[in-house]
């Protein structure tokens, strides 16, 4: 989708979010009550071991840092433009889009700029720092480099996610709440995949790449991984995105239309 | 009204809930899916804590059967109800419910029992075929401690409806009702036994949570399930479960009528 239009839509959507300034302060403060639950549930953890799937304390807050910058981009972006597909589907409301002479998918998943969230964003990428001072480590520039490219790779992944995940509206018409299958998927990628029984860990590498999103972004700045691990992450996020494009033609094509 | 009467109107009532639900079961099968993982996750991390040895007398097949019982209790006594009187109350769709000879939450309780019905349903079947290749999740065939779960479970799912439904009637002074009942799920996750048994937290949450209505909620009705419970902590529970009880109800009581007399929205 071309840039120009991206940047008039986000423009309209910020002018509408400045209106409801209230909303930041209620968003920052869910945000540190949603830290502070997170924090206490690994302390609870922590109080009957050392270590989780080899990761130490701060090592693990570390990648809840990461999630929550996830999910600043997940709440910001995703969930309020690509996260109303079910219902669009359902109501045919997805004419209008079809319609408008854009790139489809690329205007479904980031016509909406709920720029509130993107505080999660920093915040969550200030406690990955924290907790790496507490750390006492300082990442090497390589290292660095890595975990943008890999927290860049994490965010197409999630994307692509989403996608699959709501293309699905399109076979299963009915259902509104799809959102929520992306929700539970998302549950797993709280730890660090090492914690898991080893068939879930597969699973999460391999079958839904969420080990993709939180665990490899946080290896690179502790140094559990090579920085080369960020160009793997890159290709990881590549073929994600590509398969995501396929399903969605492929699921584009079922859509029939129902507005009136 | 007779009794006869009531349990007709109950009868329909369901009836109708049931039919709605049958139109929504994909979307259903969603929700029981994302109810299920918070457990189902908790359970893998304290899997892999316990490793062969245990955590404070829980070994990896007491992590499986309480979070399996988990799993079934808080989806029998789960509320919605807080997002829908908020919306009904926001948007005037409670005008018309008023306007009926019947009380909304009559409503509710009817589309709770039609929605527990058939997703506990599913957990037990889902259940008993698990049971079948892991031996780590059966319970023994004990009806005598059944017909007390049952029980503790009926309490349990009438004090979460209260919470919820009272929480929900907040929407009347507040556009932030719902806000408060995640502030209100975000604190049971520890002292209703969600995120572990409460004997694993420590010592004084665990204290704290005993001065709550949260392990009644759910680890209380957990336990008896498992076994965990026994002696004078069935009798505690159960002591614990009526009076919180009593005093939800007496909460809803207040807020109900002096909402209803505040109430003034337009539309429906």
């Amino acid at each position: 989708m071309k840039i120009r239009i991206l940047a008039a839509l986000w423009r309209l959507n910020l002018a509408e979010e400045l209106q409801y300034r209230a909303n930041f302060v209620a968003s920052v403060l869910g945000t540190f009550f949603w830290i502070g639950t997170a924090l206490l549930t690994l302390a609870v953890f922590f109080s009957h071991t050392t270590r989780l799937g080899g990761w130490d304390y701060w090592e693990v807050v570390v990648l809840l840092g990461v999630f929550n910058a996830l999910t600043g981009v997940i709440e910001a972006v995703l969930r309020p433009g690509i996260g109303r597909l079910a219902g669009e589907v359902r109501s045919g409301g997805l004419d209008l889009v079809l319609a408008k002479p854009v790139d489809a998918q690329g205007f479904v998943s980031f016509r909406r700029l709920d720029i509130w969230r993107l505080a999660d964003v920093v915040l969550g990428l200030a406690l990955a720092g924290y907790a790496l001072h507490r750390l006492g480590r300082v990442p090497s520039l390589a290292q660095l480099a890595a975990f943008v490219l890999a927290l860049a790779s994490a965010a197409v992944v999630v994307y692509a996610l989403w996608v699959v995940l709501m293309s699905l509206a399109f076979w299963f018409v009915s259902v509104e709440n799809l959102s929520v299958l992306f929700d539970a998927v998302y549950e797993g990628a709280r730890y660090p995949v090492s914690a898991y029984p080893e068939a879930l860990r597969f699973l999460f590498v391999y079958l839904i790449p969420i080990a993709w999103t939180t665990t490899i972004p946080a290896s690179t700045l502790t140094g559990r991984l090579r920085p080369e691990i960020g160009l793997v992450a890159a290709l990881v996020a590549g073929a994600a995105l590509a398969l995501a494009r396929l399903v969605w033609r492929t699921a584009l094509k079922r859509y029939t239309g129902a507005s009136g | 009204m007779s009794r006869a009467a009531w349990l007709r109107r109950y009868a329909a009532l369901i009836r109708n809930a049931w039919l709605v639900d049958l139109q929504y079961r994909a979307s259903i099968v969603l929700w029981l899916l994302w109810g299920v993982t918070e457990p189902a996750v908790a359970l893998g991390i304290w899997w892999t804590i316990a490793g062969e040895g245990q955590v404070a007398g829980y070994a990896r097949a007491d992590f499986a059967r309480y979070f399996f019982a988990l799993m079934l209790v808080n989806q029998l006594t789960i509320a919605w109800d807080s997002w829908y009187l908020d919306g009904w109350i926001r948007e005037g769709e409670l005008n018309f419910r008023l306007a009926r000879p019947l009380h909304p939450a009559h409503e509710a309780v009817a589309e709770n029992i039609a929605y527990k019905a058939r997703t506990a349903g599913m957990i037990l079947v889902v259940w008993l075929v698990v049971s079948l290749v892991w031996p780590a999740v059966r319970l023994p065939l004990a009806p005598a401690r059944w017909a007390l779960t049952a029980a503790a479970v009926l309490l349990a799912g009438a004090m979460r409806f209260f919470i919820s439904f009272t929480t929900g009637l907040l929407a009347f002074w507040t556009t932030r009702a719902t806000a408060i009942m995640e502030l209100h799920a975000g604190v049971s996750l520890f002292l209703s036994g969600r995120l572990a048994p409460l004997a694993l937290l420590p010592p004084a949450v665990a204290g704290a949570a005993a001065l709550s209505w949260f392990p009644y909620m759910l680890a209380f009705p957990v336990e008896l399930l498992t076994g965990a419970a026994q002696g004078t902590a069935v009798v505690k529970g159960f002591a614990g479960q009526l009076v919180w009880l009593g005093v939800w109800i007496a909460a809803y009581h207040v807020t109900w009528t002096r909402g209803v007399r505040r109430y003034g929205a337009v539309g429906g």
